[in-house]
């Protein structure tokens, strides 16, 4: 290191200690509860193998997880691929129609959602009043609330790397093969599929992982009968204080994410997911 | 705004990136006044010894002695040397005034100071009246004179020059290659200039010094480094050269002769630096220094062959020429006496004086 | 362009959907906030604007407001210093061990709030900083950075490093570098890193549920307990103020975007 650098390490220093005192530090103590409390050991970690509800939290926030992020995969690139083909100005617009919802309150989302589906909401009184049903469907405060409300809230993080994979795709290359007479499909198949391929890995990545974690979404649409990692750990610790379980469940959503990052960071440039998300 | 210069020299600069050697021991002195240039292709390591006399890159060994005494663990801030970076490096944020008081704001100067000294040095670039324009509202000529007012307006010790005209036309390098030469006069001071382009070498300094992959090859005046290229590299990168190789024969008064084949070179020598007889001997011989001549012309040596391809380049004709020992031999004709209407397949026959080459080492792998 | 490569119709209609299905719940509550009737529903004879002046009225919604306002305006300044003083030192220094101090500032991104806030639940009864001002502005400040960090690193990269060693080359000490050369030409970068800080703070829940109870009360936090406990008009009215200030928020940004490639 040389004595010139000096003040340049200066500058990193106050993010680099608020960013481990604040931070790290808490999350460091509170991931080591789960091998001291109630009794040190590995003993919270063996519930996962015996205890059965929690097998059925981590295979709920799987399967809700995975049901997520393919829909938002689906929707996020078809939003991407009409942006990415639409005309400069469209294109602003559409832009536009993404980037809002994103920095929207998630509690007004959820908020949102509850008006529109619940019981008395007004997607059942417009079914009623149409005719089409004639009990009020069953919309929220189940899965199916908390995957229309988490694939809304994921859609715009999916279609970000989604774009910036395919503003680089050179639209000379789409028109080459027109002019060698492929078919729209084949167009598709052949050539902007495979060329959006990393995007599409990264936006999944992205989207499973903020998935994992996700809390306010699901325990407002979720109505509470539905529990996902992220409620079940507020519950065992705010009511019923059971440090150790909470924080060993913690634990295994960290290393899960991390390890998911880990692996993929070998397939996608994972400074190129988090640099576009601004 | 003038005053002496100041003298610097490298001792042993060395710069190793992890395995690879940038600067090889390069050891080199400026003298007061003296405009140096450092020439070479790219990654030759030109770049990287001005940046370290600038102080950006700390060298790996050796040390850089400004009269005498040693600069090498100063920070660049701290050397007092103006700069003309690669690109400018205007702030564009700033007008030209603001541009180029930027030095004097540094080293806190009175308003008063400021305007006086930012108006002198726009005086000597010739750009009155520019003062509260932008950077990006100037042409590139007006752009590379901010940044030469810039570097020039706090006195400084040295002023160091990173491929200044590069960005420019060909046009207008020249034009500003000789304004360059002319300030450089005016005020006396130390120049260090690096750059790719020989001609601009040439026509500048008063010292090349010739590098490649890291080492110095050759330094002196321009005129010496063109008529006497110590190595096959440096005569082939300052203009364009023919090389001659074959084997010693025999002496001769003032020179020896060489064989290649059927032919015979004689080439002119001193005395002290007679090569061995049978040793292999390459001769770098300039396009320019070949004549063609006529059946009755006699010279020291002479060539026969015939055109291979020929092209006009308005002031001269450029030939090249197949012969039987040495392959093709490129000729330039001065366009006015050229003897002959060049055309491919015609047999003409090529002249030189023994003194006209000049032997060179092949340069080490 | 005119014979570029444009989506087929199926599929355009099929981007309008997602699109109606991205932006329709963000409008529903516009209408739903202006209903004449004391339930959450669509106006049913005229436009009220009885539920903003239900919150606007009320004392407990202006205090959350307020001190939201406040908590935001302090962590951003916390997110703003040291982030773009750390994007700067990591840009200037560029090796190995900066990339993965940039990486560490982006943690609070990956790792969920939850662990977070359980975390500083526990740290922060330690350091008595639970349901106090200082406690979730550092709290909300050190999540901000990385936002911080983000655009400011994305503002450096279109920065000519030349421009740095020119002013170095010249006598500037490292802070008049800093203050008079790359402060300026960075400025939008972090401005916009500022307003996405800021918004990170306005908004932020999950760890406010945690560390902050009776005397730290903000906006989301009333947000939260009103739909848990009734859900009448008046918080679509709230929500509506919400979907406004972060829409300014965002056009400001876009402006100065605007302006600075301009």
């Amino acid at each position: 290191m040389r004595r010139q650098d000096a003040g340049w390490w200066l500058l990193i220093l106050p993010a680099f200690l608020l960013m481990t005192a604040f931070y790290v530090a808490p999350i460091a103590q509170v991931l080591a509860i789960s091998f001291t409390e109630p009794s040190p050991g590995l003993g919270n970690y063996e519930r996962l193998f015996t205890s059965e509800s929690v097998q059925r939290v981590i295979l709920t926030t799987l399967r809700i997880c995975v049901i997520t992020t393919s829909l938002a995969l689906l929707l996020g690139y078809i939003l991407a691929y009409k942006i990415a083909l639409a005309s400069e100005a469209a294109r602003q617009w559409w832009i536009l129609a993404v980037l809002v919802p994103l920095w929207i309150s998630v509690l007004v989302r959820a908020f949102a959602w509850v008006t529109l589906l619940r019981r008395q909401g007004l997607v059942n009184n417009a079914l009623m009043e149409a005719g089409v049903i004639s009990e009020p469907l069953q919309l929220v405060w189940n899965e199916f609330g908390i995957i229309v409300g988490m694939v809304h809230y994921m859609v715009p993080y999916a279609v970000l790397p989604l774009l910036a994979s395919m503003r680089e795709i050179d639209p000379r290359l789409l028109a080459a093969a027109r002019g060698l007479g492929a078919s729209r499909l084949t167009i598709f198949g052949r050539v902007f599929l495979p060329l959006s391929m990393p995007g599409l890995i990264a936006a999944g990545v992205l989207v499973f992982i903020f998935s994992l974690g996700f809390y306010i979404t699901p325990a407002i649409l979720g109505g509470g009968k539905t529990l996902m990692v992220a409620e079940w750990i507020g519950l065992q610790i705010l009511d019923l204080i059971r440090w150790g379980l909470g924080t060993m469940m913690a634990t295994v959503l960290v290393v899960a994410i991390l390890a998911t990052l880990a692996i993929f960071s070998r397939v996608v440039d994972l400074r190129r997911v988090f640099g576009s998300g601004a | 705004m003038s005053g002496t210069g100041h003298a610097l020299a490298l001792q042993g600069l060395t710069k190793c990136y992890g395995s690879f050697t940038a600067v090889a021991d390069v050891s080199l002195r400026v003298e007061r006044g003296e405009f140096l240039t450092l020439l070479g292709p790219s990654g030759s390591g030109k770049t990287t010894i001005l940046m370290c006399i600038a102080g950006f890159v700390a060298p790996t060994a050796g040390a850089i002695l400004l009269d005498g005494k040693d600069i090498t663990p100063l920070p660049p801030e701290r050397r007092d040397f103006g700069m003309v970076f690669q690109g400018y490096a205007l702030f564009p944020h700033m007008t030209v005034a603001e541009n180029v008081a930027f030095p004097l704001r540094v080293r806190k100067l009175s308003a008063a100071d400021r305007e006086a000294k930012v108006r002198a040095a726009l005086d000597l670039v010739q750009l009155q009246g520019f003062a509260e324009r932008l950077p990006r509202q100037l042409s590139g000529g007006q752009q590379q004179r901010v940044a030469l007012a810039r570097a020039l307006v706090f006195d400084p010790a040295l002023l160091l020059l990173d491929e200044p005209l590069s960005a420019l036309d060909k046009k207008l390098r020249a034009e500003l290659q000789e304004e360059l030469k002319a300030l450089h006069r005016r005020i006396g001071r130390t120049f260090v200039n690096v750059t790719h382009d020989q001609e601009e070498a040439l026509s500048l300094s008063d010292r090349v010094a010739i590098l490649n992959h890291g080492k110095l090859i050759q330094e002196g005046a321009p005129a010496h480094l063109y008529e006497q290229p110590r190595t096959r590299f440096v005569a082939d990168f300052l203009g364009k050269s023919n090389f001659l190789q074959g084997e010693v024969r025999e002496s001769v008064p003032g020179g020896f002769v060489i064989g290649a084949g059927a032919t015979r070179i004689v080439q002119a020598v001193a005395e002290n630096h007679r090569p061995a007889h049978g040793s292999r001997v390459l001769l770098s011989l300039r396009p320019e220094k070949i004549t063609l001549m006529s059946e009755q012309d006699e010279a020291d040596n002479i060539v026969e062959g015939r055109i291979a391809a020929w092209s006009y380049l308005g002031a001269g004709f450029g030939l090249n020429v197949e012969t039987p020992d040495f392959g093709l031999l490129r000729v330039a004709l001065p366009t006015w006496r050229a003897p002959i209407a060049p055309r491919e397949g015609l047999a003409v026959r090529l002249g030189w004086s023994a003194a006209a080459s000049v032997p060179v080492m092949e340069d080490a792998a | 362009m005119d014979h570029a490569h444009r989506p087929g119709p199926w599929i355009s209609a099929a981007a309008w959907a997602v699109a109606i299905y991205l932006l329709v719940p963000i409008t529903i509550v516009i209408p739903v906030s202006l209903t004449d009737q004391r339930f959450l529903s669509l106006p049913q004879e005229a436009l009220s604007l009885r539920h903003y002046a239900t919150v606007l009225g009320s004392p407990e919604w202006l205090n959350s407001i307020w001190q939201s306002f406040l908590i935001a305006v302090a962590s951003t300044a916390i997110a703003v210093v040291a982030g773009t003083l750390c994007a700067i030192g990591c840009w200037r220094l560029s090796r190995k061990s900066t990339e993965l101090i940039r990486a560490l500032m982006l943690l609070p991104i990956i790792i969920p709030s939850i662990v977070y806030a359980i975390g500083l639940y526990r740290y922060f009864a330690n350091l008595d900083l639970l349901d106090r001002f200082l406690g979730v502005a550092l709290a909300h400040g050190v999540t901000g950075i990385p936002y911080v960090v983000i655009t400011v690193s994305t503002a450096l990269a279109a920065f000519d490093p030349r421009l740095e060693q020119a002013a170095r080359g010249m006598g500037a000490s490292l802070s008049q570098t800093l203050r008079w050369v790359i402060l300026p030409r960075i400025a939008p970068g972090i401005v916009s890193g500022a307003i996405f800080a800021f918004i990170h703070s306005w908004d932020e829940l999950v760890i406010v549920l945690f560390i902050a109870s009776r005397d730290v009360f903000t906006l989301p936090r009333r947000i939260w307990d009103g739909i848990n406990e009734n859900l009448d008009p008046a918080m679509a009215a709230v929500a509506v103020l919400l979907v406004v200030f972060t829409l300014l928020l965002l056009l400001l940004d876009l402006a100065l975007r605007k302006r600075r490639d301009a």
